[in-house]
């Protein structure tokens, strides 16, 4: 059943059992064989993580594949961080900061630096804690917003209605990646993994799972 | 007349300055809460990295704070 909670929030215990696939739909293979193997921990797409997991993860609960966003959606905010890195020496040149004697001038330089470091910082946390996981029991999203606050949502596989992958514009196109929406049958209707990798394949897997566990 | 209003100038801008780096302290400690909440959440092999580099900044905040006081 999907479910929004906070920080503190837990999974229930009485979680539905696990969906037993038909030996025709081998899972495991079948991930590997659309995704195929992934080792890096700053993957968008961790097949089978080793090391990966979540809080609200059951004992005998197994993450298949933990998706974040696509790499290039990293862009925007690196050139960002080079440019404000770049900024301190050109201090000098801007009016009314010449005034400032060297200390100030120093102090004002670390400061920025400080600040352009937390940016970048910020901004990879947001991408690195930005992560859709699907296991052989739910699919679940798990969003960290202004700076403090955690939202998770899920949806049993059984409660999957639709799933439909979505590529819009030219970036998207080249570096293939877009959303997929999972429409549920439940309180939350609808559960979207924002700009992944292959949002065809994720489609591929989770139709999979989901024709392979209703039979 | 002249002296004077320099010494406001440069009393308010070590004031702002201080103050900055006094607000951007608390930011600091934010940050250490709210990595120390996402690897907690979420583990995965870069998560002790993070950890270094959220302490890390809060120390060079700490050094700021430091400075400012000492410095201006």
């Amino acid at each position: 059943m999907p479910r929004v909670s906070d920080v503190n929030n837990v999974a229930p215990e009485n979680s539905p059992p696990p969906i037993s696939f038909p030996a025709a739909f081998d899972i495991n293979a079948k991930v590997y064989e659309i995704f195929g193997h992934t080792k890096s921990p700053f993957s968008s797409s961790l097949i089978f993580p080793k090391v990966f997991n979540f809080i609200e993860r059951n004992d005998d609960e197994t993450i298949l594949i933990a998706l974040r966003p696509h790499w290039v959606t990293n862009a925007p905010w690196l050139l960002t961080g080079i440019i404000l890195f770049i900024c301190p020496p050109f201090f000098r040149y801007i009016p009314l900061i010449d005034i400032l004697s060297l200390n100030y001038l120093f102090i004002l330089s670390f400061f920025w630096y400080l600040i352009s470091a937390a940016f970048c910082f910020e901004k990879f946390l947001s991408w690195y804690f930005d992560v859709y996981i699907i296991t052989n029991r739910r699919v679940i999203d798990i969003d960290f917003y202004n700076l403090l606050t955690k939202k998770f949502s899920e949806t049993e596989l059984s409660k999957i209605q639709d799933v439909t992958s979505e590529v819009s514009g030219i970036g998207q196109s080249v570096f293939n990646y877009g959303n997929v929406l999972i429409q549920t049958a439940s309180e939350i209707d609808e559960i979207t993994f924002s700009k992944i990798p292959r949002p065809d394949k994720v489609v591929k897997i989770l139709q999979g799972m989901v024709d392979g566990g209703g039979k | 007349m002249l002296g004077s209003l320099h010494t406001y100038l440069a009393l308010a801008q070590k004031l702002s300055f201080t103050l900055g780096s006094l607000i951007y302290f608390v930011f600091a400690v934010i940050v250490v809460k709210q990595t120390t909440m996402m690897t907690k959440n979420v583990n995965d092999k870069f998560n002790p990295v993070l950890i270094v580099l959220a302490y890390l900044h809060f120390a060079l905040t700490i050094l700021l704070v430091f400075l400012t006081l000492t410095l201006l």
